[in-house]
């Protein structure tokens, strides 16, 4: 079967020459430039529309796929990141740190994904937890490494430059170097801040496991750690109430002046 | 023929036989020893007066008595009271007993996680207060003579500063007062909790007691060890091999062990005024420290103190108590300075002879009875 035995067929080849045509850059001039417009089929006309809106979505997927690659991906350093041994002595990459904060971000609904959404926060909260613990560890190690290199400075050697030979004395040269570096390197302000990230970021992670365990607790209709500690707060004050009411009560011993006294807690409870 | 003149063949080998012959006596002492033989706090006493986890103890006296008031001990809440009796040739309580004393102790108990809520409030002006009150009660006086340790000392301070009336004489024994004098000697070892403290936030702090309840033992337990490092790494291995010659060394080790294991949690409350309101803020000495709507004025107190202080302290550095002097109301201070660290000047042999002695002569000088 041709194109000149079948009509239909004629109009088919037709259209589908007009159509890539002028994606291509080739052939003759399309049969459109020889026929005025009204005299286009509807079928050209659909395959015109189609072709339309594949390219242009194939341009928007282009320069979302370019903006994708310029910020994530494309950028070497980036890439150097990925790839550097360093970052994968941290238990979660930036990436999906970086996607974790993405959702996190993204639009709340109020009767969707609630738990979803905790779960995530505490896998980024671990994350940050790893992260922080990583780079404590990173300020050790470099504590330590300064404590060998000291150490291979004086080994074997006593204050007197007599070289001695007994293990007792190498292992107290050793204690010796690593205390005195510890200590100096504890006391620094690098150190301090490292620990302090990592104690935050711990119970920061400690009190989001909490809240979902409370959603838990509270679908099984079962007390919260909010809940007792509410009520142990509540029976503290109770306490305290009784004393000052039993020492009202009861005449006053010499030289105690003053009732004692009440004190709420200065801080508030907070559920993370 | 002598070690020096041998040669470093002969040498390597009578090491090596020293070195194996000491572990295998460790490990004939440490199979022989059974935990109950390592007993802590054993001084006879009786418990006299309990609130809530408070227990008061008062303890029976080994000697004539020499002092007429009696001496209320408390400790703070960073470790336990049974460090003032760790064994019997290393007491402080003993030696406070054989010398005619009267002696209470006051034993917080072990905070859990109900004790959260309690707060330097409920430990001056409730707990310590109702002892004192019973003591009072019991000898028909109106006031006692206290003695303070480390935050214990806090405590003693603060309870004198608010009521004067009921203190005879004040002892205070490694009692920090500015904290921020920590560093103020330039030794590069002291102070660790002070900087520790001030590199974190108030809300770090917040958010610390928020999750854990309390300021846990293992937690402060990991800063201790922080400080000395050295020690921290060779007890296990060097400083215990040291003790395997001698069965009494190893003994007092692993009653210092079995002490420092049993580091309570710090009630959370009470441990963010601790933190916050006294080692950050450093509201003691500036007169700022409020307890119960009123301030906690050093200047109000009255009654004799007596300051002692070790002078290679690096957790309370010595400055940091000797700050007191110029803050206090007494005209009758005294301060003794003693060698040794924090916890030696109770526990080491060359302290026996010297605390106890000293406070007994200081009480006995103003002792009425």
């Amino acid at each position: 079967m041709n194109a000149k035995s079948n009509p239909g067929s004629a109009d088919w080849f037709t259209a589908q020459q007009a159509m890539w045509a002028p994606w291509l850059g080739i052939g003759a001039p399309s049969t459109d430039e020889k026929r005025p417009a009204h005299a286009r089929s509807a079928l050209e006309e659909q395959f015109d529309e189609l072709r339309d809106t594949w390219l242009g979505s194939a341009a928007k997927w282009s320069e979302f796929v370019r903006d994708a690659a310029q910020n994530e991906l494309g950028d070497p350093a980036k890439l150097r990141e990925v790839f550097a041994p360093a970052s994968w002595a941290r238990f979660g990459s930036d990436l999906l740190d970086g996607e974790l904060r993405r959702f996190l971000e993204g639009p709340r609904y109020a009767l969707l994904w609630d738990l979803d959404r905790k779960m995530l926060e505490l896998q980024q909260l671990t994350l940050r937890r790893d992260q922080d613990v990583a780079a404590y560890q990173a300020v050790l190690q470099k504590a330590w490494n300064l404590a060998y290199e000291r150490f291979a400075r004086v080994v074997g050697t006593g204050p007197d430059g007599v070289r001695s030979r007994t293990w007792r004395s190498m292992v107290d040269q050793w204690l010796t170097a690593a205390n005195d570096t510890l200590t100096e390197v504890y006391r620094t302000e690098e150190f301090l801040e490292a620990q302090r990230r990592a104690l935050r970021s711990a119970s920061d992670r400690h009190l989001k496991e909490r809240e979902i365990a409370e959603t838990w607790s509270e679908a099984a209709h079962l007390p919260t750690r909010s809940e007792v500690d509410e009520l142990q707060r509540e029976v503290v004050e109770l306490r305290r109430e009784l004393r000052l009411l039993r020492r009202a009560a009861q005449p006053a011993p010499s030289g105690r002046a003053v009732a004692p006294a009440r004190r709420k807690p200065a801080t508030k409870r907070s559920r993370a | 023929m002598p070690s020096s003149r041998k040669t470093v063949a002969a040498q390597a080998v009578e090491e090596w036989n020293d070195l194996n012959l000491n572990l295998a006596r460790g490990q004939r002492l440490l199979r022989r020893l059974k935990d109950e033989e390592v007993q802590i706090a054993t001084a006879d006493k009786e418990v006299v007066f309990r609130e809530d986890k408070t227990t008061l103890y008062r303890y029976k006296p080994t000697a004539k008595r020499t002092i007429g008031v009696p001496v209320l001990v408390a400790y703070g809440q960073i470790g336990r009271y049974t460090m003032t009796d760790l064994q019997e040739d290393r007491s402080l309580l003993r030696n406070l007993l054989a010398l005619g004393v009267d002696v209470y102790a006051v034993d917080w108990g072990s905070p859990g996680r109900g004790d959260r809520w309690l707060t330097f409030e409920d430990y001056v002006e409730v707990y310590l207060a109702d002892c004192v009150d019973y003591i009072c009660r019991e000898h028909g006086t109106s006031a006692i003579n206290l003695l303070g340790i480390c935050e214990g000392g806090i405590f003693a301070l603060c309870y004198a500063a608010l009521y004067p009336e009921r203190v005879q004489n004040l002892i205070l024994t490694i009692t920090p007062v500015d904290f921020h004098q920590d560093q103020a000697e330039g030794r590069p070892n002291h102070g660790f909790i002070n900087l520790w403290t001030r590199s974190l936030g108030d809300d770090d702090i917040e958010r610390l007691i928020e999750a854990s309840g309390n300021l846990r033992g293992e937690l402060m337990s990991h800063v201790f060890s922080q400080m000395t490092p050295g020690a921290t790494m060779s007890k296990y291995n060097v400083g215990l091999l040291d003790t395997f010659d001698d069965e009494k060394k190893l003994l007092n080790f692993l009653r210092m062990e079995k002490w420092l294991a049993d580091r309570p949690h710090h009630p959370g409350e009470a441990a963010k005024q601790l933190l916050i309101n006294l080692y950050k803020n450093n509201e003691l000495v500036k007169g700022e420290f409020r307890l119960g709507g009123r301030n906690v004025d050093l200047g109000a107190i009255t009654a004799p103190v007596l300051n002692v202080y070790a002078k290679d302290d690096h957790i309370i550095p010595p400055k940091t108590t000797q700050a007191l002097k110029d803050v206090v109301g007494t005209k009758d201070y005294t301060e003794i300075g003693l060698d040794g660290g924090h916890v030696g000047v109770f526990v080491s042999g060359k302290s026996q002879g010297v605390l106890g002695k000293g406070i007994v002569d200081w009480l006995r000088r103003r002792d009425r009875r």
